[in-house]
C-alpha cells in the first residue's frame, strides 16, 4: 500500500573536524546554548529509555515466544513434518549462495577484462552489511529449546557458504544457467514443502506465509506490471486507456479493500465451481494490486532510457519489438531494481494486513497467543508484537540498505 | 514504371494493425467484464443476495460506536458515518504528520550530533515496521494502558484521558456570540491593514517589517477587548465525568488516538526522509551564500534552503498524504469505525459485499482523486514559481 | 540478455505457481452443490457386501455412493474442509502446537472420521465470525462448525443450511466483580465489547434499546480480551459457554475467575450447530446423522474406551448402531439406512473421536478448565435437550 519514499544517499551530517573528546562534544554537542539545552534534554530522554529497554529486557517473559515459535515461523505447519520447512530453507540458502557466487564472479570476470582491479567484498563488509539478519538468526535460535535447530541453522549457513564457492568456481559456460538453477531450486522448495503428502500454501502461516505472499506476489505480478507500463506508453490509444484505467484505480484504493475484495467478492466474479483457497484468494488480490504499482516502478525506468537510444536504434534498422527488446527493455529493467527492491519491502510489511481477514501470519499469530490460557491476561502483546517488529524490522531494514547500496553500484539517478 | 507507393499486404500493415489490435484489446477487456458481470448477477442470485443498491435504505441493525446513530437508520447512513470517521483522521493527521516529518528531517541534518542520530534512529525504526504492527502496538501496549475510566486523568479539566477517549474542552456559544464574531471580523480587517501598512513601511525605508507580529497583536488586542467588552461571548464546554457519562468537550475514542498517533509517527518518518533528501538536492552554494549575507542558521533554513527544498519535496510528500489516506483503512484491526470497519462488519452482518466493496472502493478512489485535482494544482502553482 | 533471461525465468516460474495454484485448488472439481439430487439412495448391493466384518474397516471406497454431491466430493478429496473458529478457548482454539482443539474441532473430526474412516483427515480453514458465511456460500468449506448461531434469517437467506444443534447456548455479560453490576440495567454509560459479524452484536444492541452505551466492536476475540483485561469495557457480551471459558481461564494475577462475574440474565437464545450448504440434502443428513450418533451413542452408553465390549452384543439396536452383522431374510448383513456412509460409521466416530459426553467432557465439560455443567445440553433421559432420533 505505501511506496517507499525515494531513497537518498547517505551523508554524514556535517561534523566538524575536531581533537579529543571534550573539544569534539563542545563542537557537535554544546556550539551554542539552544543546542546546549536539546543536547541536555534529549540525553535525558535517550538515557531514561535505554534504561527502560534495558529493564524491559531484563524483566520480560520470554515464555510466550518459546512456547510459540514454531506457530510465528511456519504457523500450523504439522510438527511430524519439520523437516519440509527446513529442507525448504536449504533450498532457498544454496539459491542465494549460488546466486551471489556466480554474481560475484561475472564481477570478477568483468572487472578483469576491463583491466580493473577487482574489489572482493571483505568478511568484515559482509558482517557491517548483515549484522541485523545474524542478529536476528541469533535470537531466534535463543528462542529454542532443544539444539537441533541450531545445528541446522549453522549447517544452513555452511550449505550457502559451500553453495557460494560453487558459484565462484562455475565454468562460464554453466554460470550462464543460474537462473535454471535458480528455478529449479525454487520448485524443489516448494515441492519439498507441499509435494508428496505435504501442506499446500493455503495451509501455510507465520512468517513462511509473508515471505511466501511477499515473494511470490511480486515474482507473478512481475510479468503483469511489465505489460500494464508497456500498455501506457504505448501509441495505441485503447491499450493505453486501458492500462492508464487499471493502474491508477488500483493505485486509488487502499490493498486492504483489495484484500477485503479477494475474501468476500471473488467468490461471485468466478463460477462456483473454483473455490481456490482462502490464502490463494490473498495471492491473488496482491498480484492485482502490486501490478498496477509495478507498472510505476517499470515505468519510472523507461523514461530513465534516453530517447537518443531508441532513434539509434531505428536508424540502425532494428524492428520496434527488437528496439523495445534489445535496447529499452535491458536498460530500464536495469533502472529499475533498486525501485523494485522497494516495492518488495514494502510488499513484505503489508503482507500483515492479511491478518485483518483471520490469517495466522506472523502478525496475527503473535497477537493471538496472547489468548492461549497459559498468558490471558499478562499484558504480554509488548513482548510478542516486539519480536514481530524485529522480525519485520530487520527484512526491511536490510533490504533497504542494500538497495541503497545498488542503486549506488548501478548508477542509477546519477546518469 | 517505377511503383511510387509501396502497399504492404493487409496482415502487415501498420495501420490495419493498429485498429486490429485496439479492436481486439477492447474486445477481451469488455469480454472480461461481462464474463466477470454474468457470474456476478448469476452467483449473487444464486445466493439469495440482491443484486443492486437497494438493500442500502435498509436498517442498519447495529450501534456504531462513537456516533448516536440508531440502529434503524438506513444503511447509507451509516457508511457516511464511516467517511466522517476516515475525514477526522485525515484532517487532523495531515498537518500533525507534516510538522512532525519536516521537524525530523530536518533535525537529522542538524549540526547537534545527538539530535542528528536521534531523529536518524526514529526514521529507520519506525520506516521499517508494518504500520499495522505499529497500529497494534500503539493500541494494546499504550492506549490501553492509560488510566481506568474511574481514574481519569484530568488536566485542569481542560483535557480528560482515559483508555476508553481522550476528551479535550470545547466552546460553546453565549448569548454574544454573534457580536463577537463581527469583532473578529473588523480585527482580521484591522491586522491585514496594519500588515499591509508594515510592509510598505519596510519597502520605503528598509526597516525589518515584523508585519506578522505586528499583525498579531492587533488582533489579539482588538479581540480581546471585544471578548471582555461582551462579557465572555464563548463558553468553555469542560470534560466533566459524572459517574459514568462524560459531559461536554471534544471527544475521541482510543481507537482514534491510537491510530492517528500510529499513522503519523509511521507517515512521518516517510516525510522526513524526503525532506532530508530534499535539503541535500539544495546546491551547497546556497548555504553559503545565506552565510555570506550574515543570516542566522534559522533565517537561512526558513528563507533559503526550505523554500527550495521544498519545490523538490512537494510530490512525493502529497503521494505519501495519499498514502496516509489509504492506510486509515488499517483502523479495521482495531475497531475504529471508519469506511473499511463499517464495510467489514455490515458485510459481516449479512450485507451483499460485491456491492459493499465497490462502494468502498469507489470512496477511496474519491479521496485519491481529490487528493491529486490538489497535487495538480499546487505543482502548476509551484512550476509558476519557478519561472 | 540479462534482462530477457530474467523475464524468462518470471514468467517459467509464474507458470509453475500457475499450475501449482491448480493442483492444490481445482482438487475439489466434482461438484455444483446445489444441483445435487435430494436423496440418491445408494446401490444397496454395493453396501451391503463391503465391510461385512466390521473391524477395522475404513469406509472411504467402501460407502462411495453414485452421484456428484458433496459426499462423493469429500470421498474423493479424501478429506474434508471445515470452517472453524480458532480464538475460542474449549471450542475452537489453536494449541502451542499450532493443533487445533476444542468442543467444534472435536465435531470435524468425527465427521471426518464418520465419512473418510479417518478423524484426522480434516482441513482445517479458519474463519473470523464476518468471514463465515461468505466461505460457505463460496463453498470454500464443506461444513461450518464455528460456535454459529441458528436463526431464520441465516438459514433462509445467507444459504445455510443448519443440522442437529450440538450446544445449547445463550448470551449473557460478564463483567468485574468489582463493577457494582448486577442486572444489565446498572450498566447505563457503560462501554460494552462485543464481537462484530455476530448475532451477539445483534443482540446487544437490541437488549440496549434503551440503555445508553457505548459498543466496542472487534472482529477477533484477543482483541475484546486485550480491551476488556485493561478495563477499556466494563462487560463483555457473549455466549455465556464462551464467557464461562473465559472467565475459567483468567489468570490469577488479575484476580482468577472469582473477579469476574457473569450476570445472571441470559437474553437470548444461542443454539449453536453444524451449517451446510443449501441444497444438498444428502450431504446434511450425513453430517447430521454423524452428530447424532454422538448423542445415540451416550443413551447408549458406548464410548471409546468399550466400543469394543459391544461386539458380542444381543441388543439389536446397538448391532444396527454400531454397523455389526444382524439376521435378516437375505442372511447376515450390517443395518444400513442407506445415507450413503459405511454401515459401521458410527463405531468409527466413536472409537477416533468418542461419544457426545467424551466429547463435551474434555473440551468444555467436567475434565476441562471450563468446567462447564451440561444443563441443557444432556441427554432428554437426564432433563436436556438432545434427543435423537430413533436409529432404525
Amino acid at each position: 500500500m505505501t511506496v517507499e519514499a525515494p531513497v537518498f544517499e547517505e551523508t554524514p551530517p556535517e561534523v566538524e573536524p575536531a581533537r579529543g573528546a571534550v573539544d569534539w562534544a563542545r563542537k557537535n554537542l554544546f556550539n551554542n546554548w539552544y543546542n546546549s539545552l536539546l543536547t541536555l534534554a534529549l540525553a535525558v530522554f535517550v538515557i531514561w529509555a535505554l534504561l527502560a529497554l534495558v529493564r524491559a529486557l531484563f524483566s520480560a517473559d520470554y515464555e510466550i515466544i518459546q512456547a510459540n515459535l514454531r506457530l510465528f515461523m511456519i504457523g500450523g505447519f504439522p510438527a511430524d513434518q519439520l523437516w519440509r520447512p527446513w529442507a525448504a530453507t536449504y533450498c532457498f540458502t544454496v539459491l542465494f549462495g549460488v546466486v551471489g557466487g556466480s554474481l560475484s564472479a561475472g564481477a570478477r570476470d568483468r572487472a578483469t577484462e576491463a583491466g580493473l582491479p577487482h574489489v572482493r567484498t571483505t568478511f568484515r563488509q559482509i558482517v557491517i552489511r548483515f549484522w541485523p539478519i545474524v542478529g536476528l538468526i541469533v535470537v531466534i535460535l535463543s528462542f529454542t529449546t532443544t539444539v537441533t535447530p541450531t545445528l541446522l541453522t549453522i549447517g544452513a549457513l555452511v550449505a550457502a557458504l559451500g553453495a557460494y564457492y560453487l558459484g565462484r568456481v562455475l565454468p562460464r559456460a554453466i554460470r550462464r544457467w543460474t537462473w535454471l538453477i535458480a528455478v529449479v531450486l525454487i520448485v524443489a522448495a516448494y515441492v519439498a514443502l507441499a509435494g508428496f503428502g505435504g501442506v499446500g500454501w493455503q495451509g501455510w502461516g507465520g512468517l513462511q506465509l509473508n515471505l511466501f505472499l511477499a515473494f511470490a506476489g511480486i515474482l507473478i505480478a512481475f510479468p503483469f506490471g511489465l505489460l500494464l507500463a508497456l500498455g501506457r506508453r504505448s501509441p495505441l490509444p485503447v491499450i493505453r486507456t486501458i492500462s492508464v484505467t487499471y493502474i491508477e484505480i488500483v493505485r486509488g484504493v487502499p490493498l486492504i479493500t483489495v484484500l477485503l475484495a479477494g475474501a468476500f467478492a471473488i467468490g461471485f466474479l468466478i463460477p462456483r465451481d473454483l473455490r481456490p483457497s482462502l490464502v490463494t484468494r490473498m495471492l491473488i488480490a496482491i498480484i492485482a494490486f502490486e501490478a498496477a504499482y509495478i507498472a510505476e516502478v517499470v515505468r519510472g525506468g523507461l523514461q530513465a532510457v534516453p530517447r537518443g537510444q531508441v532513434e539509434a536504434a531505428q536508424a540502425v534498422g532494428l524492428t520496434p519489438w527488437r528496439t523495445m527488446r534489445l535496447i529499452v527493455l535491458p536498460q530500464a529493467l536495469r533502472a529499475t531494481i533498486p525501485a523494485m527492491v522497494g516495492q518488495f519491502i514494502s510488499l513484505f510489511k503489508d503482507t500483515t494486513l492479511v491478518a485483518v481477514l483471520g490469517i495466522t501470519e506472523l502478525l496475527d499469530a503473535t497477537f493471538i497467543v496472547n489468548s492461549q490460557s497459559a498468558y490471558l491476561g499478562k499484558g504480554l502483546f509488548v513482548v510478542t508484537l516486539s519480536f514481530a517488529a524485529l522480525v519485520f524490522w530487520v527484512g526491511s531494514y536490510t533490504m533497504s540498505r542494500e538497495s541503497r547500496r545498488l542503486e549506488r553500484k548501478l548508477g542509477v539517478g546519477e546518469r | 514504371m517505377e511503383q511510387t507507393r509501396y502497399r504492404p499486404p493487409v496482415w502487415r500493415d501498420v495501420r490495419v494493425l493498429r485498429v486490429v489490435i485496439q479492436v481486439l484489446a477492447g474486445a477481451a477487456v469488455l469480454a472480461i467484464l461481462y464474463v466477470l458481470w454474468f457470474n456476478l448477477t448469476n452467483n449473487l442470485r444464486a445466493a439469495g443476495l440482491p443484486t443492486g443498491f437497494d438493500f442500502l435504505t435498509q436498517p442498519l441493525g447495529v450501534d456504531i460506536p462513537g456516533s448516536d446513530i440508531s440502529p434503524s437508520s438506513p444503511i447509507w447512513r451509516g457508511l457516511l458515518n464511516g467517511v466522517k470517521n476516515t475525514l477526522a483522521l485525515v484532517v487532523v493527521g495531515i498537518p500533525l504528520l507534516t510538522v512532525i516529518g519536516v521537524l525530523v528531517g530536518v533535525a537529522r541534518l542538524s549540526t547537534n550530533w545527538l539530535v542528528a542520530k536521534a531523529a536518524g534512529l526514529y526514521v529507520e525504526i519506525l520506516r521499517n515496521i508494518p504500520p499495522l504492527l505499529i497500529i497494534f502496538f500503539v493500541f494494546n501496549a499504550v492506549v490501553l494502558r492509560f488510566p481506568l475510566l474511574q481514574e481519569s486523568l484530568s488536566i485542569a479539566d481542560l483535557v480528560l484521558v482515559n483508555n476508553r477517549y481522550i476528551a479535550m474542552v470545547g466552546f460553546t456559544a453565549q448569548p454574544n456570540f454573534g457580536p463577537f464574531l463581527a469583532i473578529l471580523a473588523l480585527a482580521m480587517l484591522a491586522a491585514a491593514g496594519v500588515w499591509w501598512w508594515r510592509t510598505r513601511r519596510s519597502e520605503r525605508t528598509g526597516e525589518h517589517h515584523h508585519r506578522f507580529l505586528w499583525a498579531l497583536g492587533v488582533f489579539t488586542v482588538i479581540s480581546l477587548i471585544g471578548f471582555f467588552a461582551l462579557r465572555g461571548p464563548i463558553g468553555l464546554s469542560r470534560p466533566v465525568l459524572d459517574g459514568r457519562a462524560l459531559e461536554g468537550g471534544y471527544t475521541g475514542l482510543a481507537a482514534y488516538w491510537a491510530v492517528l498517533a500510529a499513522l503519523v509517527l509511521y507517515t512521518a518518518s516517510h516525510i522526513a526522509e524526503i525532506v532530508r533528501g530534499s535539503i541535500l538536492a539544495v546546491p551547497r552554494g546556497q548555504t553559503e551564500a545565506a552565510n555570506a549575507i550574515a543570516l542566522s542558521p534559522f533565517q537561512r533554513l526558513r528563507h533559503v534552503v526550505l523554500p527550495q527544498a521544498m519545490r523538490v519535496a512537494i510530490p512525493p510528500i502529497i503521494s505519501q498524504y495519499l498514502n496516509f489516506t489509504k492506510n486509515t483503512s488499517l483502523a479495521i484491526a482495531i475497531g475504529y469505525a471508519e469506511m473499511t470497519r463499517i464495510t467489514f462488519q455490515l458485510i459481516g452482518n449479512g450485507q451483499p459485499a460485491p456491492q459493499m466493496i465497490f462502494l468502498l472502493m469507489g470512496g477511496y478512489l474519491l479521496f485519491s482523486l481529490i487528493i491529486s485535482l490538489v497535487v495538480n494544482v499546487v505543482n502548476r502553482r509551484m512550476q509558476l514559481v519557478t519561472q | 540478455m540479462k534482462a530477457i533471461r530474467l523475464l524468462a525465468v518470471l514468467a517459467a516460474l509464474s507458470l509453475v505457481l500457475a499450475a501449482c495454484t491448480q493442483a492444490a485448488d481445482t482438487t475439489t472439481t466434482a461438484g455444483d452443490g446445489t444441483e445435487a439430487p435430494a436423496t440418491t439412495a445408494p446401490d444397496g448391493e454395493e453396501t451391503t457386501t463391503s465391510a461385512a466384518g466390521g473391524e477395522g474397516s475404513t469406509t472411504t471406497a467402501a460407502g462411495a455412493p453414485a452421484g456428484d454431491g458433496r459426499l462423493a466430493e469429500v470421498q474423493a478429496r479424501g478429506s474434508l474442509l471445515c470452517g472453524v473458529n480458532n480464538t475460542v478457548p474449549g471450542f475452537g482454539f489453536v494449541d502451542e502446537t499450532g493443533e487445533h482443539v476444542g468442543f467444534d474441532i472435536d465435531f470435524c473430526r468425527a465427521i471426518a472420521a464418520g465419512v473418510l474412516g479417518d478423524a484426522e483427515a480434516v482441513e482445517y480453514v479458519d474463519l473470523t465470525a464476518e468471514q463465515r458465511f461468505t466461505a460457505l456460500q463460496a463453498g470454500e468449506v464443506d461444513v461450518l462448525v464455528r460456535n454459529t448461531t441458528f436463526t431464520s434469517s441465516r438459514d433462509g437467506g445467507l444459504g445455510a443450511t443448519f443440522l442437529t444443534t450440538t450446544f445449547y447456548d445463550g448470551q449473557g455479560m460478564m463483567v468485574g466483580a468489582d463493577g457494582g453490576f448486577t442486572t444489565i440495567e446498572d450498566m447505563t454509560d457503560t462501554t460494552i465489547c462485543v464481537l462484530s459479524g455476530t448475532t451477539t452484536e445483534l443482540n446487544l444492541t437490541a437488549r440496549m434499546a434503551d440503555i445508553p452505551y457505548t459498543p466496542l466492536t472487534f472482529d477477533e476475540n484477543p482483541q475484546i480480551q486485550a480491551a476488556f483485561i485493561e478495563g477499556q469495557c466494563d462487560g463483555w457480551t457473549s455466549d455465556k459457554s464462551q464467557l464461562a471459558g473465559v472467565r475459567s481461564a483468567w489468570p490469577e494475577d488479575q484476580g482468577g475467575p472469582e473477579a469476574l462475574v457473569i450476570l445472571e440474565e441470559t437474553f437470548s437464545k444461542e443454539p449453536l450447530g453444524p451449517a451446510v450448504l443449501d441444497g444438498d440434502s444428502q450431504w446434511a443428513q450425513v453430517v447430521d446423522w454423524i452428530v447424532l450418533a454422538t448423542m445415540q451413542a451416550e443413551e447408549f452408553g458406548i464410548d471409546s474406551t468399550n466400543v469394543d465390549t459391544f461386539t458380542d452384543t444381543e441388543d439389536t439396536n446397538i448391532r444396527n448402531f454400531l454397523g455389526l452383522p444382524v439376521e435378516t431374510e437375505e442372511g447376515t448383513a450390517p443395518f444400513d439406512p442407506g445415507l450413503g456412509l459405511a454401515p459401521d460409521f458410527a463405531a468409527q466416530v466413536i472409537t477416533q473421536v468418542g461419544n457426545y459426553a467424551e466429547i463435551y467432557d474434555r473440551n468444555v465439560g467436567a475434565d476441562s478448565p471450563l468446567g462447564l455443567e451440561r444443563l441443557l445440553n444432556e441427554l432428554w433421559t437426564n432433563g436436556g435437550l438432545h434427543y435423537p432420533p430413533p436409529y432404525r
